[in-house]
């Protein structure tokens, strides 16, 4: 049974494993389903996939304790870091913009910081649960708009969203690629990250819930690998598995 | 224990032997049960039974009146088939005296 919108069930199929996928889409063309009933019945086996993921504690993990808050306060550094580049460029600024008085050289290093907050950020969300990312993408999308609407009011660079969001997405995809960063390197980012902080503290230009961005660097020291064998063999097989998947 | 949908699931793989896969089991199941089985309830089970070593599946050929895609084999493992006789017995032996099993039994007889 073929229809002109079977591409429809291909498409609907696309969040299963692949093996599933080819053997749900098959059984569908082999019972003879009709185009509803086979997206109905695919589209229900996706959903109890993405529900049965919620029993991992990962997915909360990713989605409730590193994705949404991290994308708010993102988007909040980012608004802060244009208001902060458009006061030294002489531009006017609302009374109300996030912008304290510092130079170019504390402007360079709340860059510096966005791009590997927001980096770490995604390589989590990628890393903890790639099944969940479109759910988690949309997630924070949401936020940002949630964001840039209540703070419209300052007549925002329509830019500010990119300066977190495509570090962002480079760290997704890295993560999912990944999975776990070696541990020299995932120290060196994180104490980078903390020595920048600490500059930035110590010239009051740091808010004090932006410690809570230090979070996902050093969960991925937590997280990363050691050099070995070992290491590099589960490694190995994590990643194989994962280019199965998808 | 099994559940009844389990039960299910494994007697109809256990009938089909070699030709137990997605399709058939879901076909069998509607036909014996005369229930509907959905895809979603069909293979999140079998994908719950593997991880409990009760199943296991692997791809199996592909054929032309499945579009060229592979079938998922399934077979029935011993600790499976010692879960499903246990699931029985119980149900046979929380039967017995009930109104409905004793017109049963006269009825087979």
């Amino acid at each position: 049974m073929t229809s002109n919108l079977w591409p429809l069930v291909e498409l609907a199929a696309r969040p299963l494993e692949r093996d599933e996928r080819e053997a749900v889409v098959g059984d569908a063309l082999e019972t003879g389903d009709g185009i509803w009933q086979a997206l109905s019945s695919v589209l229900g086996l996706v959903l109890r996939r993405q529900l049965l993921l919620w029993k991992s504690l990962r997915t909360w993990l990713a989605t409730f304790v590193f994705g949404l808050p991290g994308a708010y306060l993102l988007m909040i550094v980012s608004v802060s870091v244009t208001c902060t580049y458009d006061r030294l460029m002489g531009m006017k600024v609302g009374h109300w913009a996030p912008t304290g008085h510092e130079g170019f050289a504390l402007l360079f290093c709340h860059i510096f910081l966005l791009i590997a907050w927001s980096w770490a950020s995604g390589f989590i969300l990628g890393s903890l649960s790639p099944k969940t990312l479109w759910l988690n993408a949309a997630l924070c999308c949401w936020m940002v708009l949630i964001c840039d609407d209540h703070l419209r009011t300052m007549t925002l660079s329509r830019v500010a969203p990119f300066l977190f969001l495509v570090p962002a997405i480079w760290g997704v995809y890295q993560g999912v690629r990944t999975v776990r960063l070696r541990r020299t390197t995932a120290f060196l980012l994180a104490a980078t990250i903390t020595v920048l902080m600490i500059a930035a503290w110590t010239n009051s230009a740091l808010w004090i819930v932006n410690w809570l961005l230090l979070c996902p660097a050093w969960f991925l020291v937590a997280m990363a690998r050691g050099s070995g064998n070992d290491s590099n063999a589960v490694q190995n097989k994590s990643m194989a598995a994962r280019a199965r998947s998808y | 224990m099994l559940g009844e949908f389990e039960y299910l699931l494994i007697t109809t793989a256990a009938r089909l032997g070699d030709n137990a896969y997605g399709a058939a089991i879901r076909e069998g199941i509607e036909e014996i049960a005369q229930r509907k089985c959905s895809i979603g309830a069909l293979y999140t089970t079998i994908e719950r039974l593997e991880a409990k070593g009760l199943l296991t599946t692997w791809m199996g050929e592909a054929t032309a009146e499945r579009g060229g895609r592979a079938k998922r084999m399934v077979r029935v493992t011993g600790k499976g088939t010692r879960a499903a006789k246990e699931f029985y017995d119980a149900v046979m032996r929380v039967s017995s005296g009930a109104s409905w099993a004793v017109s049963r039994t006269e009825r087979l007889s």
